[in-house]
């Protein structure tokens, strides 16, 4: 007498059909969520460290100003002077009116030019800042 | 006659076997592509710029305490000398005294700093200021409500919070530029 092997009703694969739907979904997620970087950093600047700090809520009200060890000032993608802060930072205003300035600020650096860098902000009325650190570990 | 058959077009379907990889590689790309570093920092609000400078009225001594840091790091409150990490237990004791009085009677913490002071001692004054505030804040929220974290308060008791013990912090107007 012949046995016969039992075997399950039931399919024994994974469905793979709706696969290429799930991909693309979290593919839409990532695409949504990246921020490619647009812009090169041209100074070189170390964050200083703070322990009572706050995250920015909203990435995209944040306009950078760094300023590297040399004293260099960069916003944008260029290298400027302080007498262009305010002109281009009233333009920024212009077009987004409640921009967070975040200002990425070497730690070694004087306050001097940091508050000449206030000081045109405020005469550009952008006067929402962030002075960027990191987390002390 | 010879019958010219007509070619059956039997494959006119997209193969979407690949599709799957490929998404795949664009989802790959965009995994490595993504930074997710949040953005955190000391937030402010600069006070808005006046060209002539207006007679303002001085606050009351009671109100206000004046922190200096000099460009060798020493720091003056009220005429004390401290060192920075002491600024912190310094005005966690004035601002706890001002929590139940009203809103126009808070403390109100400026910082004034020199042009040759180092931009991290700046920071590291800002942030004891702000932990200060942060560490009241905390106190005031475990005694009324039970909980130290900020997240498992509700709108109100935030706002509440925020009411008892605002952050005010001003920067003070540099002296050489005006």
């Amino acid at each position: 007498m012949k046995f016969e092997k039992k075997r399950a009703s039931t399919k024994q694969e994974i469905p793979t059909s709706s696969m290429p739907d799930i991909v693309f979904m979290l593919l839409l997620f990532f695409m949504v969520t990246t921020t490619l970087r647009e812009v090169d950093v041209m100074v070189q600047f170390k964050l200083p460290e703070a322990e009572a700090i706050e995250k920015i809520e909203n990435k995209r009200l944040v306009s950078y100003i760094w300023v590297g060890n040399d004293e260099r000032i960069q916003l944008n993608d260029n290298i400027i002077k302080l007498d262009d802060v305010q002109k281009l930072m009233y333009q920024k205003r212009v077009e987004m009116p409640n921009v967070i300035v975040s200002l990425r600020v070497d730690k070694n650096s004087n306050m001097g030019i940091v508050t000449d860098i206030q000081q045109e902000l405020r005469k550009a009325d952008a006067r929402r800042i962030n002075y960027s650190t990191m987390l002390k570990q | 006659m010879v019958r010219i058959k007509k070619k059956k077009n039997s494959g006119a379907e997209i193969p979407t076997g690949s599709m799957a990889d490929i998404a795949f590689l664009l989802l790959l790309f965009f995994l490595v592509a993504t930074v997710i570093d949040v953005d955190t920092g000391i937030g402010l609000t600069l006070p808005e710029y006046q060209e002539t400078q207006t007679d303002v009225v001085p606050l009351s001594k009671d109100r206000l305490a004046a922190v200096l840091v000099n460009e060798n790091g020493d720091v003056l409150i009220n005429k004390e000398i401290i060192a920075i990490p002491q600024i912190k237990g310094y005005l966690t004791d004035r601002i706890r005294s001002k929590i139940t009085l009203p809103s126009n009677k808070k403390l109100v913490v400026s910082v004034k700093v020199d042009r040759k002071t180092n931009y991290n001692l700046y920071i590291q004054t800002l942030d004891q200021v702000r932990g200060a505030f942060n560490e009241v804040r905390e106190e005031y929220s475990a005694t009324t409500y039970g909980t130290n974290k900020f997240e498992e308060l509700n709108e109100e008791q935030l706002k509440d919070v925020r009411e008892k013990i605002p952050i005010i912090i001003s920067i003070a107007e540099p002296e050489q530029i005006k």
